[in-house]
């Protein structure tokens, strides 16, 4: 990506589209938070029904459907599923908890199996839309394996609703070239898109994110709901905004081709900037910031719900999740599991940080993604 | 036989009314009854009557301002680069040629927006057109996500679909009027004033509405090539009803829209008329 | 002025219109080939000849809408082979007179004179066209449509539309070819009495030759591009230069024939049948040069019996088409082949029980028919 000052090359700009793609093929991928991404992508055989079944076929069914998140899942993995059991598990696309909660808010999503992030499963269990595990179909489920905070989100009123898939943080990443120091604190982020970075900076198209982030510059909470602290953070996003590169949470591209020097960031994806452009750096905002952690829950009224619990319980499988690990790369909470990973991914510094910077971070609140106030003061800013 | 006519009329028409019934009429009754209502406490919406989500539109006049800026100024850019167009396809270009030409019109139309727009984002990037001025000399331009930005994607995108009614005008227009209009007395560029222009505003109008009406609930191209800063009403309304879910708010922001673009479309109609009507009062003079 | 055959004569000295040299090729086709011709001031001209003859061509040099390929073309004394279409004094009428359909009839008249520069007053402009609208008795249609005119007044419109502009030429293409029978014959003398009127030299193109005859002061047949002939119609029918005219022209029996001797305007020739007939040789052959003769329809006679000192073609009827004001044979020999005959009805009527089938002579008047030259 860097120092060729000639006009770019055939071979280069295919290159570069390639990252392109690869850039854009993310979690949070743009496709769906802009809506557009109930983009189906069907895995493990477009047509079940004409395939000769193995013997358990009749069991479950011949297929099961995932809501989840792009790039999240060892293909491979579905293959071995439907190999083992008959069913091929067909995947729903989704880029934000939001667009999933609309999805299931209006009925006949047809998902058996979706991995909603921590904040949003009281409010599916508010509204009765999922439903409680059933734990005798979940052998491979042992709650002792869970880091307790990447589970208990999990427990709504007592009840096992639903099992962690995978953790991250949410930082900033940037472009250490152009930065006079590695960055430390929102503060900075703020800060320096002000000056230097004016015009280089990119916030997510994420209340959740980048309210928490503007109300961390002032030091209070993420997950404020105060209207005294929302109007201070207000005050500085539209502040901000004009200094902005873009507000959008595809911030790959843009940080890979070095339009953007500086972006919000969740951990996987800063991991994935590092390893093929390592100027570019990562880090998480001392003041704090956002930790969050993915479950696997099944909807209320899943058409294959056997199927549901086959899947989940192939997934969660130490042996499986393995290799589902290796292949997206994000942590995982299961330490059955992280007892199998490479020491170096447990010891990287960008996806394990630090104890205390882990410990000033803070998981979204249900309330916080369900907040009018947030929502507005989004839209507000990002129609000023 | 008068009734098996009408019967068969009616089964004719009944896909298409069916059709207009069920995927227009009801949708939008649906939401003018909910743009009355109130945004449930999860979000979506609670029933209600109420007109403060008509009163709240203040909040999203900046979404406003940029659609009813760019919309008429993406359209008139359209029109003035798609008419030249669309004159020398019709008039100045061999038949030989004007099959393949009008085929390259239209081959972008085979490629999804969404990768013509990631193409843009690129060709406008930092990599892009601004490093190819910056190596000449040209200083340092910010292209991208601005709103000159979505204004090209705009022209870019909507540009066959002014391109081809005006086509279609010029094409059938009578060749041997502008020999008339020569013959008697008037230069090219009058005839094309007083006869070419005139008779092909049919297709400028066709070309105008379908661009402006699309380009009012536009949301596509401002997402991707705004970088989320140039926000039309269409993006407002996704961010309504897909992460904040005020399908209230929501729903008054569309019934404002659609009344919106009907009052434009009626003036435009109206003002068109005028232009022909006007001819009938002229008389002899 | 009108000379004693009731035909308008134009003095042969006035050019307002000259065509010199003057060829049009549109890629592989000549169009037009080395045209020569003056046209008169205040004549009307016909140009006639089959589609693909050139004399669309020939007309649209003249308006200015097809730039010769060499040679000239002047106007009024100016060369204008390269002037543009608008620069030039004339006026045509369109075949299907391309009228501007988003203007009112006036609109359309005034049209014209909108263009001139310096700018006509509006006063003057809308007494204009009120006049011209009234030339063509269209006085009250001002303000209509184009679209609510039928066809003999939309005809009438584009008629007015030129001639409001008083040019040196008006041009008029194929402009009744759209019109019914009836409508046609009517336009046609509304045209010639508006020629007379204003002595604004009309040019005409047309494939109709009776519209040509009926009509022109001179027809200049033209076929394969070039100029076959020029002349008055008398002219050109009884003295067709070549065949392609003696048989574009109304109808003839060409005979092929042996000069034996000639004196003066006249030939002795000799037919394939070795009847010797006297014809008008309009041009010196030498005897025993083999020519084509020409005889129209009508020159011949038919009798029950040759008549003393007048060849006579023994021939068999094979078809009799009657007209009511005459009648028409088609006769067949051995070895001249087809033959027509025109009689009057009168004539008819000394023929008794001469129907189908039957043997008749052909008499052969001295000095009618001619010797034609080469194409």
């Amino acid at each position: 990506m860097k120092k060729d000052e000639t006009p770019i090359t055939r071979q280069k700009f295919i290159e570069e589209l390639h990252r392109y793609r690869k850039g854009s093929v993310t979690r949070r991928h743009f496709l769906g938070v802009t809506g557009l991404g109930t983009a189906m992508a069907v895995l493990g055989g477009a047509l079940p029904m004409l395939r000769p079944g193995p013997a358990l076929a009749g069991d479950i069914g011949d297929r099961v459907i995932l809501a989840t998140w792009p790039n999240y899942h060892d293909v491979a993995n579905f293959d071995l599923f439907r190999d083992q059991t008959g069913a091929a598990v067909q995947v729903n696309v989704f880029g934000s908890n939001e667009e999933m909660l609309a999805k299931l808010q209006a009925g006949g999503s047809g998902w058996d199996l979706f991995v909603p992030t921590n904040y949003t499963l009281t409010t599916y269990v508010e509204a009765d839309l999922i439903e409680p595990l059933d734990l005798s179909k979940l052998p491979n489920y042992d709650a002792a394996a869970f880091e307790a905070r990447f589970a208990e989100a999990g427990t709504v009123g007592g009840k096992l609703y639903a099992v962690p898939k995978n953790w991250g943080t949410t930082g900033m990443a940037w472009d250490s070239g152009k930065a006079k120091a590695p960055f430390t604190s929102w503060k900075e982020f703020f800060d320096v898109t002000r000056t230097d970075f004016s015009g280089r900076t990119i916030v997510h198209d994420y209340q959740l994110t980048t309210i928490g982030s503007a109300l961390k510059y002032f030091g209070y909470s993420f997950n404020s709901v105060d209207p005294a602290e929302l109007a201070e953070a207000e005050k500085l996003l539209i502040e901000v905004k004009p200094h902005l590169f873009a507000i959008t949470s595809d911030y790959q591209p843009p940080m890979r081709n070095g339009d953007a020097w500086l972006t919000m960031c969740w951990t996987g994806e800063g991991k994935q900037l590092n390893r093929d452009l390592p100027e570019i750096r990562f880090a998480l905002g001392k003041e704090g910031g956002e930790i969050w952690s993915d479950y696997y829950a099944i909807p209320k009224n899943a058409p294959h719900r056997d199927a549901a619990y086959a899947l989940l319980n192939f997934l969660i499988d130490p042996q499986v999740n393995t290799r589902e690990a290796l292949a997206h790369g994000f942590p995982v909470a299961d330490a059955r599991v992280n007892a199998q990973l490479p020491a170096e991914l447990l010891n990287d510094p960008i996806l394990h940080p630090a104890a205390e910077l882990l410990n000033a971070l803070e998981f979204g609140a249900a309330a916080t993604l369900t907040d009018p106030n947030r929502a507005e003061l989004m839209a507000r800013f990002k129609s000023a | 036989m008068a009734i098996s006519q009408r019967m068969a009329r009616a089964i004719l028409l009944a896909p298409a009314g069916l059709w207009y019934a069920v995927l227009l009429v009801l949708p939008l009754i649906v939401v003018l009854v909910y743009s009355f209502g109130e945004r449930g406490a999860a979000g979506g919406y609670a029933p209600a009557f109420t007109l403060a989500q008509y009163a709240n539109l203040g909040a999203r006049w900046t979404a406003f301002q940029n659609t009813l800026l760019l919309a008429p100024a993406g359209t008139l850019a359209a029109l003035l680069i798609a008419y030249p167009l669309a004159y020398f396809l019709a008039l100045r270009v061999s038949a030989r040629w004007r099959t393949t030409l009008l085929v390259l019109v239209i081959v972008p139309f085979w490629t999804s927006i969404l990768i013509r727009s990631y193409a843009w984002i690129f060709l406008l990037g930092g990599r892009g057109i601004p490093q190819l001025l910056s190596d000449l000399g040209l200083g340092d331009l910010r292209l991208i996500n601005t709103p000159f930005a979505v204004l090209l994607g705009i022209v870019y995108g909507y540009l066959p679909l002014m391109v081809f009614p005006i086509y279609v005008s010029l094409e059938k227009l009578d060749k041997r009027l502008l020999e008339a209009a020569g013959d008697l007395g008037a230069p090219p560029w009058r005839s094309f004033l007083q006869i070419t222009l005139p008779l092909s505003l049919p297709g400028v109008a066709t070309g105008s509405m379908l661009v402006f009406i699309l380009l009012m609930g536009e949301y596509l191209i401002p997402q991707m090539l705004g970088g989320g800063k140039v926000f039309f009403v269409g993006n407002a309304l996704v961010d309504l009803f897909l992460q904040s879910r005020n399908w209230a708010f929501g729903s008054a922001l569309a019934v404002t829209l659609v009344a919106i673009m009907l009052v434009t479309v009626t003036l435009y109609m109206r003002f068109l008329k005028r232009i022909g009507a006007a001819r009938d009062d002229v008389g002899l003079m | 002025m009108t000379d004693a055959t009731g035909h308008h004569t134009v003095s042969a000295g006035e050019a307002i219109a000259e065509f010199v040299n003057t060829s049009k090729r549109f890629g592989a086709v000549l169009a037009a080939d080395s045209l020569n011709l003056r046209i008169r001031k205040g004549e009307f001209l016909s140009f006639l000849g089959p589609s693909g003859c050139g004399k669309t061509t020939a007309l649209r040099m003249l308006a200015g809408f097809e730039t010769p390929t060499e040679g000239t073309i002047l106007i009024d004394g100016r060369e204008l082979a390269s002037e543009p279409a608008y620069r030039r004094p004339v006026n045509m009428v369109f075949q299907h007179y391309a009228l501007f359909p988003h203007m009112t009839v006036a609109e359309n008249v005034a049209y014209g004179l909108r263009q001139r520069r310096p700018k006509l007053p509006g006063a003057e402009i809308a007494l204009r066209v009120a006049k011209a609208l009234d030339t063509v008795r269209l006085g009250d249609f001002g303000p209509r449509r184009i679209w609510q005119m039928s066809g003999g007044q939309q005809q009438r419109v584009a008629l007015a539309r030129a001639i409001v502009n008083e040019p040196k030429i008006l041009l008029l293409d194929e402009p009744m070819a759209a019109l019914d029978a009836k409508l046609r014959a009517e336009m046609q003398m509304e045209l010639l009495g508006l020629q007379r009127s204003l002595g604004i030299t009309f040019i005409l193109v047309t494939h109709d030759q009776q519209e040509a005859l009926s009509m022109s002061d001179r027809i200049c047949i033209m076929g394969k591009g070039r100029i076959m002939q020029i002349g008055t119609p008398r002219e050109l029918y009884d003295l067709p230069a070549n065949r392609y005219v003696a048989d574009f022209v109304g109808r003839a029996n060409i005979l092929p024939a042996r000069v034996r001797a000639t004196t003066g305007a006249r030939a002795e020739v000799a037919l394939a049948d070795g009847l010797s007939v006297e014809v008008t040789a309009p041009f010196a052959v030498p005897p025993g040069a083999a020519v084509e003769v020409a005889i129209r329809p009508e020159a011949l006679r038919l009798a029950l019996a040759p008549e003393p000192g007048v060849p006579a073609i023994a021939a068999t009827v094979t078809h009799m088409t009657f007209f009511g004001e005459h009648i028409e044979y088609l006769l067949a020999h051995p070895v001249l082949g087809a033959l027509q005959v025109m009689l009057p009805r009168q004539a008819e009527r000394a023929l008794p029980g001469a129907g189908v089938g039957a043997m008749l002579h052909v008499l052969w008047d001295p000095g009618a028919g001619l010797i034609l030259g080469q194409d």
